[in-house]
């Protein structure tokens, strides 16, 4: 499974860190996310799909 | 309603400010979802409702088509645009009503200050705050929540984030509040547009005081010393940025934070269980966000005529982007109506969505996170005093709370580095 952040579409402050605080980080600059990886580990996908579900803005692209 | 009701030749009756409305509005909102998700009203001049969570985000999204921008002329005091309906008379607010590219300079020039690493710089200082508070009503056993603790609370992290001084809280907390809730017909009307026109007042003065010092690291001392877009702030824009950031961010803050205590004093389940798992504590505070709604609506001006949702919007038209009823969408949320702090994801949009989302939501929810930690440690149990407590008459500009008072067995003074 693959994991991005579109970052035209992310706003920033965001619902992805608090499903899945080990895939995203928020930066200090604006707040926009970033994913920590590309591919992601087996044991944060479940987190992941939930962050990627949580998002407003529908920023986070999820590749099964 | 039949196909034809919610166009502008067979509106709908609502209006967002009515006492009605603030008694009914899940069961109105979803009525409306339902049967006409976006739909003229005639009250106000006239403006469109969208209620569906599709809608609102198609319009959020399209900051070219749905503009926030605002002008107003203060000779006359009038003007058109902006984010409430009805227009207020005051200079517009920044950068909530501007729009690209004007917009994206002023959102660049102050995110860093929002970010959560900055706002992790103010955790201590919410802590002392609220400690502080507390401490100032704890051997009583009594206290007004509102105007005690999670109004105060806010104005003093804003107040700080500002750089005024801390000393004028009370004057600086309590116009904030009144100002939401005073019909404009009442008599204290003019002495709370008095409030709010002091600490306008005070971050002028102390804006130009800032300019004289060399740069601290205070907002009005950055807007004093920092350019933007190759110039320095004048006045007017600085007056709009602390608008939108004092008015932003403090009763918006407090409302969630009484609602939830509210919420929790009769679900003690809930409030058990909160209290027992703390990391819970954040999916909580996200539910109670989506569930209550501090900031309900939100308008737009439509630029070029589109349709939306089956209604033909015209150019020129206003209208209401309901975060509240889009939060309660079913077709987003499962028993959207219930608070379920266990929901598999929540995608709410109490902070608004596209451009403009909350520049200031790790500020609220790191505040919430400090009123709550402090009332779980220190009044576990609290009851509310029904008699007393007062809802917001009108929720069209806030969803909150006037007053609530509250009794809880008396606790003891804790020592704190900050004294009121
Ligand atoms: C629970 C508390 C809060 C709620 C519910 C809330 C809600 C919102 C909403 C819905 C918007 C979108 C406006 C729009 O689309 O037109 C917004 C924008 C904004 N909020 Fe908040 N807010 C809260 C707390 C704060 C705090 C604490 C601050 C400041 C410290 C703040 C400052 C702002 C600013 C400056 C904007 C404008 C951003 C822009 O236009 O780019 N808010 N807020
Ligand atoms: S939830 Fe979405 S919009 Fe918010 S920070 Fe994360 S990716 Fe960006």
């Amino acid at each position: 499974m693959e994991v991005a952040v579109i970052d035209e579409r992310c706003v920033g402050q965001g619902m992805c860190v608090l499903y899945a605080p080990q895939a995203f980080v928020l930066s200090d600059e604006d707040g926009r996310s970033q994913a920590r990886f590309r591919q992601v580990p087996p044991e944060l996908e479940d987190a992941v799909r939930r962050a990627a579900q949580a998002c407003p803005e529908q920023a986070i692209i999820v590749t099964e | 309603m039949d196909q034809k009701q919610g166009t502008k030749a067979n509106p709908i009756a609502f209006d967002h400010e009515s006492p009605e409305h603030a008694e009914n509005w899940p069961d109105e909102f979803r009525e409306m979802r339902e049967k006409c998700p976006v739909a003229w009203t005639d009250r106000h001049g006239g403006y469109w409702v969208a209620t569906s969570y599709d809608a609102v985000v198609e319009m959020a999204r399209d900051p070219e088509t749905f503009s926030s921008a605002k002008s107003f002329d203060p000779e006359t005091a009038s003007g058109s645009g902006g984010i409430t309906i009805p227009f207020t008379p005051i200079p517009r607010g920044l950068p909530v009503e501007s729009d690209p590219p004007e917009w994206n300079l002023f959102r660049d020039f102050i995110n860093r200050r929002f970010a959560p690493k900055a706002v992790e710089g103010f955790r201590q200082d919410a802590r002392n705050f609220a400690t502080a508070l507390l401490n100032r009503v704890i051997e009583t056993g009594e206290m007004d929540l509102v105007n005690d603790f999670t109004g105060p609370v806010p104005a003093m992290v804003t107040m700080k984030l500002m750089g005024l001084p801390l000393s004028e809280w009370r004057e600086f907390a309590d116009p904030l509040h009144t100002m939401v809730f005073t019909p404009k017909e009442a008599p204290e009307y003019a002495q709370v547009v008095a409030g709010v026109d002091w600490i306008f007042q005070r971050c002028a003065e102390e804006f130009m005081r800032y300019k004289g010092l060399p740069e601290e690291p205070n907002l009005l001392s950055y807007f004093a010393h920092q350019p933007v877009g190759g110039r320095l702030l004048e006045l007017n824009d600085v007056l709009s940025l602390a608008n939108n950031i004092i008015i932003g961010g403090v009763d918006t803050t407090t409302a969630l934070t009484t609602h939830a205590l509210e919420y929790l004093h009769h679900h003690s389940e809930a409030k058990a269980r909160l209290m027992a798992e703390p990391s819970l504590v954040p999916f909580a505070r996200e539910e109670f966000l989506r569930v209550f709604s501090p900031i309900h609506c939100l308008a737009r001006n439509v630029t070029r005529s589109v349709e939306v949702a089956g209604q033909d919007v015209d150019e020129g038209d206003r209208v209401m982007l309901v975060w509240a009823a889009a939060n309660r969408d079913p077709a987003v949320f499962e028993s959207p109506d219930e608070v379920n702090f266990d929901r598999a994801s929540n995608r709410h949009l109490a902070f608004g969505s596209g451009i403009h989302r909350c520049i200031g939501s790790s500020f609220a929810r790191m505040m919430f996170e400090e009123m709550i930690a402090q009332m779980f440690a220190r009044i576990p149990d609290w009851t509310i005093d029904y008699e007393g407590a007062r809802r917001y008459r009108s929720i069209g500009t806030i969803n909150g709370w006037e007053t609530m008072p509250i009794r809880f067995p008396p606790g003891p003074k804790v020592p704190c580095d900050f004294e009121i």
